[in-house]
This record gives structure tokens, C-alpha cells and sequence, in this order.
């Protein structure tokens, strides 16, 4: 009985694996359907965080009285949300200002995120556009600072991007120095980190050289930047050695996002 | 333990693990809230229902993320059966003993985990999975326990004493 349940389990995650099916019309109208109440968690994780600091705010004007600590209270949390708008207002305008400096290599769509893998091994993150904004799998999705991901499947109203610093993603890079190329693959979520495998042993780099991607058969177009070298270790063949890749983009964090569209050669 | 009151936390811990963890990450790690609740359970209960409610919290985090359905299933019913089999020989109030069966628990379900990842042909390093991954997300998983045991003992009695009367 337990050995065909495991074995019943174990086939159904190979069968619902994401790489080996597009998303079916169920899957798709399941996912728009929970779209929403994806955003409204999100909501709430946001509301919950603003209440754990407004509440932290409070202990540290104990020593005020009541009258006034409501006023500090008040105009902190004024402050509070204002620096929010502002901080996003910044994160908007950084954003608008990258398309319009990008606007001659790439189409670009502004897109928010919505959720995020809830779990350490996977890094996924699922955005506000979908195909009826225009995007289609395998677009690039970057920041101002640099790559993200890739775009893995799309339903009509949200799309979900697979971080670069997932163990199933490869981004054909160079190193911008030295022109020398490998793969940047993901190692875990939970790492923030990548590393470039298959560099011959001879190839010369360095700590805090730059990787940018090599667009040599890859669906990312070339020269995006990919992250920074952060050590490099020997690979266990002895043939090779890989390097320890730090994203420029702030993976853990990312609010809003750009997704290429289009690339004009 | 009725049901309900189980069903009641798993979709409560099920919302938290999608949205304020985020929040309370360290260095990138967050704890596993889900499979705490269901080592607690398979602690206080024994390795049956420590493994019946692994597979189905498990499955439902899975049919919630969409994709690979029976990863954490499993792994959650490794958990819960290993860390029942810990409840059958250790004494159950002392929170010190909990927290280092969940440290232990936790660290085979997530071993699970990575097997399952290989079973997948999902490649992680094995620096990374047990480093990165395994071992602080058990211990942070762990430190939880004096803060939250106490709480769930008291809220599965007091719904007990409630259907009793």
C-alpha cells in the first residue's frame, strides 16, 4: 500500500515537472483564477510586515506619553508609507529611465511581482503580465543592475520567471575581460549565488572580474550583465574550474522587473 | 488532535510560508513552517499520523506551487514518521529535546528533498544543498520551536477540552 502510494507520488512528479509541458487551458485559467488571491497574500505579507515595524516603533516611544506617542506613531507611519511611494517613485523612475536609455536595443515591459517560491531549493518568482500583455516563454527579464531570469511559462494574466540563481537555469555567459565563456548555472534559492562552470583550467580570471552573457546560442541576448566573480574553486575533473557568481541584480529583493520582448539587432 | 484543528493550522502556517517569511529571511534561508507543524504532530502523536499529515501538508504545498506535485509530500512524511519515531523515545515536554528532534527531523525531510531532486535530474551541488540549504534551514527551523511548541500544545488542548464539552 505505502510502496504504491510512493511510487504513485513519485510519477507524478516527473509527470508535473514544469520543463516537460506547456501549460495546459486548465492550468492556465487555474493559475489567472489564483492570481488574485496571490495578490492578496502578498498584500497581507506586506500589511503584516508594516504592522511587525509599527508595532516595534511603538515599544521604542514608551517613554512618551500616550497622547503623543499616538501623534509620533501617526506621522511615523505617514512617514513611513511616504518613503514607500518614494522609494518606489525612484525604483519606477530608474526603471523608466534604463527603457528609454535601452529603447534602441530592446522592447521592454515594466512588470511587479506577485509571488515568489515559498521554499529554499527553487528560485521563481511569478509577474503581473501574462500573454495578453505580450510575452511569451523564454523572454529575458532583467533590472537596470542586471539579469534575472527567464520567462518559463505564461498564462493570459501572469507569466513565471525562473531566477538565474535556480539549480535548472544556464545562461551562456563570458567573462567581459578576458572574453572567456562557460555557463552560469543556479546552485539554490537560498544561496543568492550562481556559479560559472566549464572554464578551461588555462583561462585567465580574476576575483571581481564581470560576466556578461554571450547570446552564442542562448535565448538571452548578448551582453547583459550577469554578476560578479566572487571566487573561483577547481571542478572535480581537473579539467576545468568554476567560479562563484554573485547576480548584480538583488534577487532576494526585486520589486519591479523588465521583460524583453522584442530585441532589435 | 482533531482534524479540524489540524486543517486549521495547516492552512494558517500555508499562508505564512507564502507571505511574511519572505520578510524574515536570513541570508537568504527561510524556515519551514510547514514541515515544523508536522514534525510537532508526528512528536506528539507517533509515526503514523506524524506521516499521514506530512504527506498531506506536504501535497498541499505542492498543488499550491503547481509544479512537481509529491516532492514535499514525501519529504514532509519522512519528517513526520522520523520524527514520531523520536517522540516514542524522548520526553515530550521538555522544549530543549523538541527543538533538536526538529533540527533532526527537519535536516531528512530537506535530505529527502535533494534525493528527490537528483530522482528529478535537478543537479544541486551538494556543498550548496547541505550548506546552503540543509543545515540552516534546520537550524533556523529549529530555533522557532521555544516560541511556537508551547502555543500549539496549548491551542490543540484547548479545541480538545471545547469538543469534549
Amino acid at each position: 500500500m505505502l510502496a504504491a502510494l510512493v511510487a504513485a507520488t513519485l510519477a507524478a512528479m516527473r509527470v508535473t515537472a514544469p520543463e516537460l509541458a506547456r501549460l495546459t487551458p486548465l492550468e492556465s485559467r487555474f493559475r489567472d483564477a489564483l492570481a488574485p488571491v496571490r495578490i492578496s497574500l502578498t498584500w497581507l505579507g506586506s500589511q503584516a510586515r508594516y504592522a511587525m515595524s509599527f508595532s516595534v516603533s511603538m515599544v521604542r516611544a514608551g517613554e512618551r506619553n500616550l497622547a503623543l506617542e499616538q501623534e509620533v506613531a501617526r506621522l511615523e507611519s505617514q512617514v513611513t508609507q511616504l518613503t514607500e511611494f518614494k522609494l518606489e517613485s525612484e525604483r519606477l523612475s530608474n526603471l523608466l529611465n534604463y527603457k528609454q536609455v535601452m529603447a534602441k536595443r530592446y522592447n521592454l515591459l515594466t512588470a511587479s511581482i506577485v509571488d515568489r517560491d515559498p521554499g529554499n531549493w527553487f528560485g521563481t518568482i511569478t509577474l503581473n503580465r501574462g500573454a495578453g500583455d505580450g510575452v511569451k516563454e523564454n523572454m529575458t527579464v532583467l533590472t537596470p543592475e542586471g539579469l534575472v531570469g527567464r520567462v518559463v511559462s505564461v498564462s493570459a494574466a501572469t507569466c513565471e520567471v525562473l531566477l538565474i540563481t535556480d539549480p535548472r537555469s544556464g545562461v551562456g555567459s563570458l567573462v567581459q575581460d578576458t572574453r572567456t565563456s562557460g555557463i552560469v548555472e543556479g546552485t539554490t534559492a537560498s544561496s543568492r549565488m550562481a556559479r560559472m562552470i566549464h572554464i578551461p583550467n588555462n583561462a585567465p580570471i580574476e576575483v571581481g572580474q564581470a560576466v556578461v552573457t554571450s547570446g552564442l546560442g542562448s535565448i538571452f541576448p548578448k551582453s547583459i550583465p550577469v554578476g560578479v566573480i566572487a571566487g573561483i574553486n577547481s571542478e572535480s575533473s581537473g579539467l576545468f574550474k568554476s567560479a562563484d557568481i554573485l547576480p548584480y541584480a538583488n534577487l532576494n529583493q526585486l520589486e519591479e522587473v523588465l521583460i524583453v520582448t522584442e530585441v532589435y539587432s | 488532535m482533531h482534524f479540524s484543528a489540524l486543517l486549521f493550522l495547516l492552512g494558517a502556517v500555508l499562508i505564512l510560508q507564502t507571505t511574511i517569511l519572505e520578510y524574515i529571511a536570513l541570508y537568504g534561508v527561510k524556515p519551514d513552517l510547514v514541515m515544523l507543524l508536522v514534525i510537532f504532530n508526528g512528536f506528539l502523536l507517533g509515526p503514523r499520523e506524524g506521516a499521514f499529515l506530512g504527506f498531506a501538508g506536504g501535497m498541499l504545498e505542492d498543488l499550491f506551487s503547481g509544479s512537481y506535485i509529491g516532492l514535499n509530500a514525501l519529504s514532509n512524511m519522512v519528517a513526520g514518521y522520523f520524527a514520531g519515531a523520536c517522540g516514542e523515545r524522548f520526553y515530550k515536554e521538555n522544549t530543549l529535546v523538541v527543538s533538536g528532534v526538529a533540527f533532526v527531523s527537519t535536516a531528512v525531510g530537506l535530505s529527502v528533498n535533494y534525493l528527490l531532486l537528483l530522482y528529478l535530474n535537478i543537479h544541486v551541488p551538494l556543498f550548496h544543498a547541505l550548506l546552503r540549504v540543509v543545515v540552516p534551514t534546520a537550524l533556523y527551523t529549529a530555533l522557532l520551536v521555544p516560541f511556537l511548541f508551547k502555543r500549539v500544545i496549548s491551542f490543540l488542548k484547548t479545541r480538545d477540552r471545547d469538543q469534549l464539552n
